[in-house]
């Protein structure tokens, strides 16, 4: 990655209040102050375009708890073993050093709208003339009759990178000869609308070469999902009468869980298990909530500007949304964060503003070599997000496609990264 | 010289030319009718044999031809012996009960005129030659043999190092049909940007025409090619003074290439995506153009491209040319 000479000067501010990080207010040079809370597709990459372009004239501040940060996509295919986890896993550093952001390692509690200030964890708050929010997902309670977070080690689900991906990985190693995994599917709307199948094709990649007569079954409660004639026939081509998916038409939404017994009932039928995968039903970022930006269970945001729909100084990033027709993707994120930083900008620093274009592309694994991709490019209105174009991979696609669709998705994780962390 | 040379050359030569029709044909769809098709072949050449005996016989050059035409009959030989292989067909013998037999090449060259001249195809082809062999015999040299061009995935003839990009593009789906083929002839560079045929291209729509009308004669079942008149694909990527004279927005070029980096690395990495940094304006100009017309195949671009004005175009183009 190139320096970018422009920020450079920010460099030791930003090292030295990155060690003290709630005294971080003092730091007041007079410019507007821009935080971003959440430093994932949506908020790295918002944080770091507004950074470069504004060229000195913005202070940024970053609020992240991890200093390692695992992303989620890509993370499937460390636990298919395609990846290992140093290499989904990124720091801060150059943020810091490159850009002159102002990395904060802390959990923002609140948002005080009145004042304009971030609460930390920590102590302290942060003050801020526009705030980002891209905190990702959290989960509903009681959306699985059983299970809440307290049971996430006995079944992990997975669905936030690091621990719980090296967590599940580890159980679906240690499968006894023929065991089942079952994985319980969320309802829509949920974060990597293909991950969840992508997933099972990598256990079942895992499975096939450590434990070829183990099974997994899928309780869905979704009538359909994404890409899913092309997971089907990769299902069939590589892992002929492994994976099963009890849909909706079957009680595959009628499913709880028992986590001392290992059990799932799916419609009244106990499936003992050795490994239980459950990803819950989901919803905006607690700090979303926190900060009374949501309506039901996601944060209503403009898509000329991603503005919160309850409050102009807060823009709101990636799976947290409402936002129309774009799914909840890294990609996605990365897209929105562009027009957010865009849109930032100009209201700060009066700097050109354009029509908002956003796009996504979903790359998934089935097996080795045989990668598939969905995608579409979208536009603002004044309701929604609405999607303008798109395309699918298609069954039946030969080798050589399905291989450099996959090495397309490499190239796309190094962009992607590069373009989020500098 | 005697006589006999002349005849025995003129054998050769006969035998050659029959099967090199032969091979042709054979290449084509190894079912029954092609050993009535042999059949007929060889009594064609019995027939052509006294002609060619008597015009032989009075060469100054006998020895030279003996010896060119000797080495052209052992590799058709060699060719129908793969052929027959390939086909596992048992060996073609003169009296097998034959139909009245189609000539291939006369149905393909008849095909090939309606949309372009073969003959002046090949005058046109001259300037391929030094780096592209085509008909019995031809192998790969600095470009790819060009047999059996028509209906094969770009970049993935065997034993052939391509570009880069040419894999890129094979993979993708880009196959050499009537308007592919078209567009690369006038652009090599507009379709498969880092392709390493150093060719500026054919402007003329028909010597492209002409020179497609020769090529495809040595392709299996050309007549099973779609018709199409590939002057109308040209105008695809030919794109007006006008497009070609915007001048692009480079702030708005900026950030509309905010979209392209999230695959496109700025510093000029390509692993599974290729750089675009610092690519020539016009290149990436018609290289857009050829996405948005769905000339070039990959469908991530095909959308990207879809939505983009001109004028954005222009923008990123200018964008990306002086990206550092």
């Amino acid at each position: 990655m190139k320096l970018n000479r422009r920020v450079f000067v920010g460099t030791g501010m930003a090292a030295a209040t990155s060690l003290s990080a709630p005294s971080v207010q003092a730091a007041s040079h007079g410019k507007p102050k821009v935080v971003v809370v959440g430093g994932g597709a949506g908020g790295a990459t918002a944080a770091r375009y507004i950074a470069k372009d504004s060229a000195g004239e913005i202070d940024v501040t970053l609020i992240e708890p991890s200093r390692s940060y695992y992303t989620c996509f890509f993370s499937n295919l460390y636990i298919g073993g395609f990846r290992d986890l140093d290499s989904i896993a990124h720091s801060y550093g150059t943020l810091a050093s490159d850009y002159g952001i102002n990395v904060v390692h802390d959990w923002a509690t609140g948002v005080d709208r009145d004042a304009k200030t971030v609460a930390l964890a920590g102590g302290g708050s942060v003050p801020y003339d526009r705030l980002i929010l891209s905190p990702g997902i959290d989960f509903v309670e009681g959306s699985v009759p059983g299970w809440d977070v307290s049971a996430q080690n006995a079944m992990p689900h997975a669905y936030k990178g690091g621990s719980q991906t090296e967590l599940l990985k580890a159980q679906i190693m240690a499968m006894p000869e023929g065991g089942t995994y079952v994985m319980v599917a969320p309802p829509n709307p949920y974060r990597c609308p293909p991950g969840p199948y992508e997933r099972v094709s990598m256990v079942a990649h895992v499975l096939k070469a450590n434990n070829p007569t183990a099974k997994i079954i899928i309780a869905d409660p979704k009538a359909n999902f994404s890409k899913q004639g092309l997971f089907e026939e990769g299902w069939q081509k590589h892992y002929p009468g492994m994976i099963t998916r009890i849909g909706p038409d079957f009680g595959g939404e009628n499913v709880s869980v028992d986590p001392a017994a290992m059990t799932v009932d799916i419609d009244g039928e106990v499936v003992n298990a050795d490994v239980v995968n459950v990803i819950p039903a989901q919803k905006a970022g607690l700090i979303c909530e926190a900060a009374g930006l949501t309506d039901g269970n996601w944060a209503p945001v403009s898509g000329h500007t991603m503005q919160s729909r309850m409050d102009e100084n807060i823009h709101i990033l990636g799976d947290s949304t409402n936002q129309g027709d774009m799914p909840k993707s890294g990609f996605s994120a990365n897209s929105q964060a562009k027009v957010a930083a865009m849109a930032v900008r100009g209201a700060l620093t009066g700097s050109r503003v354009f029509p908002a274009k956003f796009s996504n592309t979903c790359w998934s694994l089935i097996d080795t070599d045989d990668g598939v991709k969905v995608g579409a490019t979208y536009e603002a209105t004044d309701e929604k997000i609405a999607k303008v174009d798109g395309f699918v991979s298609q069954t039946g696609e030969d080798a050589a496609l399905r291989k450099a669709t996959y090495e397309e998705s490499i190239g796309w994780y190094q962009g992607i990264t590069s373009d989020m962390f500098g | 010289m005697t006589r006999n040379t002349g005849i025995y050359a003129s054998v050769l030569g006969g035998a050659a030319f029959v099967l090199g029709v032969a091979y042709g044909w054979t290449a084509r769809d190894y079912r029954g009718e092609e050993l009535a098709t042999l059949s007929e072949a060889l009594r064609q050449l019995e027939a052509r044999n006294a002609t060619l005996a008597a015009q032989v016989a009075e060469s100054d050059d006998l020895d030279d031809r003996i010896t060119e035409l000797e080495a052209s009959l052992a590799a058709a030989l060699q060719a129908l012996e793969d052929a027959k292989v390939a086909a596992a067909i048992p060996e073609p013998v003169a009296e097998e009960p034959s139909v009245e037999p189609q000539d291939p090449p006369e149905e393909a060259q008849t095909a090939a005129l309606e949309f372009g001249d073969p003959a002046r195809g090949e005058e046109v082809f001259g300037q391929c030659r030094s780096c592209h062999q085509i008909g019995q015999g031809a192998k790969d040299r600095i470009g790819p043999h060009l047999n059996g061009l028509f209906g094969r995935r770009a970049g993935l003839h065997e034993g052939f190092r391509y570009s880069d990009d040419m894999a890129m593009m094979g993979a993708d789906g880009l196959t050499w049909e009537l308007e592919t083929l078209d567009a690369y002839l006038e652009n090599p560079k507009a379709l498969v940007s880092r392709t390493r045929m150093n060719f500026a291209g054919l402007k003329d729509p028909q010597d492209r025409a002409d020179i497609l009308a020769y090529l495809r004669q040595f392709s299996a079942s050309p007549q099973n090619i779609p018709e199409a008149a590939p002057t109308a694909q040209a105008r695809e990527v030919e794109l007006s003074p006008e497009v070609l004279a915007i001048v692009g927005d480079t702030d708005y070029g900026e950030y509309l290439a905010s979209e392209c980096k999230t695959c496109h690395q700025q510093d000029g990495s390509d692993q599974g995506i290729p750089s675009i940094t610092q690519w020539p304006t016009e290149d990436f100009v018609v290289a857009m153009h050829a996405y948005k017309r769905k000339i070039r195949p990959h469908p991530v671009m095909q959308m990207m491209a879809n939505r983009l004005s001109d004028e954005e175009i222009a923008a990123l183009a200018a964008y990306f040319a002086q990206l550092e």
